[in-house]
């Protein structure tokens, strides 16, 4: 079996200059785009102000799924071409995945008790978003507790693909079942009044994940080359 | 904004930042960390490109 590591040194290498400024792009997007969703979006007829957090609530959920659809290309990309850098990216992926899905789930609670008067119901929505966020977890502590790198990585593909494939259960859940969440808020289901607002926060945190998914990945290029090094010293070593 | 509902809404915005910042402090300890650490087991600088 082949386990291609060796591009990692050139893939930490990279284009790493340019990313601090499109960090500083990212935080000012997100800035820009609340303040003028909160500013220029009227108080909802039904729920008033709390409306607000759905500029919040909503793009985190877009943005775990856009994570976890990551993790699932290259976990599968990493089965079928069995490259470190797949690999590393899913798991990338996934770490920023999960904060993003655990946000999700406090932002929901947080809308939950005022607008149903519940923090927490078993509702399918709620439901399966907390077993895609519970799978994520084992995901990373899987990776956390195999030491041996192809091991870690194959084991973990397989996870990160079954567990992606949680995420339009997540979706479709309010359609299939009768739940206690509202159909899916889109730019087409709402008073365009509250359609910039959306707008702008959902790219703001398409930006955000970007980023962090780039810095964790960067991150991680250099902790398996750091490894790597380690591991030639340490034969170069025992064959002296 | 009406006092309504206003703390639910600040504590949404409040813990969507906590968790941002949370995760942007993290990612950045990591990053540093690990280039420190690179540099120390390659001979390379820090800062430079490894």
């Amino acid at each position: 079996m082949t386990y291609a590591s060796a591009s990692i040194p050139a893939v930490a290498a990279g284009r790493a200059d340019r990313w601090p400024w499109f960090g500083v792009f990212a935080f000012a997007f997100l800035i820009l785009s609340q303040a003028i969703a909160i500013i220029t979006s009227p108080a909802d007829r039904d729920m008033g102000d709390l409306q607000k957090i759905m500029y919040v609530h909503v793009p985190a959920a877009w943005t775990t799924f856009i994570a976890f659809f990551v993790v699932l290309v290259f976990s599968l990309r990493y089965l079928w071409k069995r490259r470190e850098k797949d690999d590393l990216l899913a798991a990338s992926a996934a770490e920023v995945g999960a904060t993003f899905n655990g946000l999700t789930l406090i932002l929901g609670m947080i809308w939950g008790r005022p607008a149903w008067g519940v923090w927490w119901t078993w509702d399918a929505r709620l439901t399966s978003t907390l077993v895609l966020f519970l799978i994520f977890v084992g995901y990373l502590s899987l990776r956390a507790f195999v030491d041996d790198a192809e091991r870690r990585a194959e084991w973990s593909a397989v996870v990160g693909a079954l567990g992606a494939i949680n995420v339009p259960i997540v979706y479709m859940s309010v359609r299939w079942w009768r739940t206690l969440h509202q159909v899916q808020s889109t730019p087409s289901s709402m008073d365009p009044a509250y359609v910039l607002g959306l707008r702008l926060n959902a790219f703001a945190f398409l930006f955000i994940l970007i980023y962090f998914i780039r810095q964790r990945y960067h991150a991680a290029c250099l902790q398996r080359s750091t490894e790597h090094a380690e591991e030639m010293t340490a034969l170069g070593g025992q064959q002296s | 904004m009406t006092g309504q509902n206003l703390q639910f809404v600040i504590a949404a915005y409040g813990v969507t930042w906590l968790v941002i910042l949370g995760y942007l402090i993290r990612v950045h300890r990591t990053l540093g960390r690990a280039r420190l650490e690179h540099a120390r087991v390659t001979g390379a600088q820090p800062g430079a490109s490894q």
